[in-house]
């Protein structure tokens, strides 16, 4: 069984970083597309965060002792997929910079 | 304000269409005389942007992929530069039918609205859309009554009609990806009024729709989550 200290330190956590998200979301200060992998991911852990016996049934399927590291090891699976997810949209906004960059240059030249 | 002085323009959004634009060309300038056009080539990979420039069309191309909100946004920005008072969204796959815009043009003046939705769902004729995408729509339907209290019959209806106020906003914010649900909530949250009215549509000629199945557990989320962020903005 996983802590209550350590349930409710997650869950307040998580919460907050939930509305700091939606706040910046709704000021436009961030984009809804690259913000919803976020939200999707805080609502995740918090539903797991509630509802401990999930992540004790997935840490006895996965061999992990302690329930919490299974929480743990699930946010860093979920951390490297963002991450990959953004390099993913760097990639490709280097790529149609590149390709404006290109545009207006060749249109200057006429 | 008078009827004949209002300049008209429709906004085509168009992505890979060489099968159909030709087409939607034609049935506007048949159908729809009182009406400029303005297409917006999307950074088509097919021959869209070689068959509108021997025709000579009206055509804007964009040098990079926006997706559907950005190419409609230039649109809306081209059109309220250009001093015109009213501007339609209609999409360059033949689904909408040219012959209604001049109703809609008619109620927009008439009734002193900001926007006019053509709606599917109101006489229910004409192609109605696959049963699944109709469950999508409808549950947005009821999202959106409940947050804005207004009932809109087909949220995600493309074929729209807004004045200049609504085109100075457009042109300003608007949604990058699956706009249509998301920019009504926005609207009707600044208390400007929305009606809908009748309409038939077709199914599709030809080319494929941008919202494929695999995209449509995304669209669900995404839509879902934008309408209730909107429904927490100020304006």
């Amino acid at each position: 069984m996983m802590d209550i200290k350590i349930q409710l330190i997650i869950g307040v956590i998580v919460v907050l970083a939930l509305a700091v998200i939606v706040n910046m979301i709704r000021k436009k200060r961030l984009e809804l597309r690259y913000a919803l992998a976020w939200l999707l991911v805080g609502i995740s852990i918090l539903i797991l965060d509630c509802f401990p016996y999930l992540i004790d049934w997935m840490a006895e399927q996965f061999g992990i002792a302690d329930p919490v590291n299974m929480l743990f090891f699930l946010g860093f699976c979920f951390s490297l997929m963002i991450i990959f997810v953004l390099t993913v949209a760097v990639s490709r906004m280097s790529i149609r910079i590149k390709q404006m960059a290109q545009e207006i240059a060749l249109h200057e030249k006429g | 304000m008078q009827k004949m002085t209002l300049r008209k323009i429709i906004i085509i959004p168009v992505y890979n269409e060489e099968e159909n634009i030709e087409r939607t060309v034609e049935s506007i300038q048949k159908n729809a005389l009182d009406f400029d056009y303005i297409i917006i080539n999307d950074c088509s990979t097919d021959h869209t942007r070689k068959i509108c420039e021997e025709n000579g069309f009206n055509v804007i191309n964009l040098p990079i992929n926006l997706g559907i909100g950005g190419a409609v946004q230039t649109g809306y920005r081209y059109a309220y530069e250009q001093g015109y008072d009213v501007a339609v969204q209609v999409d360059g796959d033949g689904q909408h039918d040219p012959k209604f815009l001049e109703k809609m043009a008619v109620y927009l003046q008439e009734n002193g609205v900001d926007m006019v939705i053509g709606s599917r769902f109101i006489e229910k004729k004409g192609f109605q859309s696959s049963a699944a995408r109709r469950i999508g729509i409808s549950f947005f339907s009821i999202l959106i009554k409940i947050l804005t209290g207004k009932k809109i019959t087909d949220p995600t209806s493309g074929l729209r009609m807004v004045g200049r106020n609504v085109m100075d906003i457009f042109s300003k914010d608007y949604p990058r990806d699956y706009p249509e649900p998301e920019s009504v909530v926005a609207i009707l949250r600044r208390n400007l009024k929305v009606k809908e009215i009748p309409v038939i549509m077709h199914e599709r000629a030809g080319g494929v729709s941008s919202i494929s199945f695999k995209n449509s557990v995304y669209y669900m989320i995404k839509v879902t989550f934008a309408i209730l962020i909107e429904r927490i903005r100020k304006y």
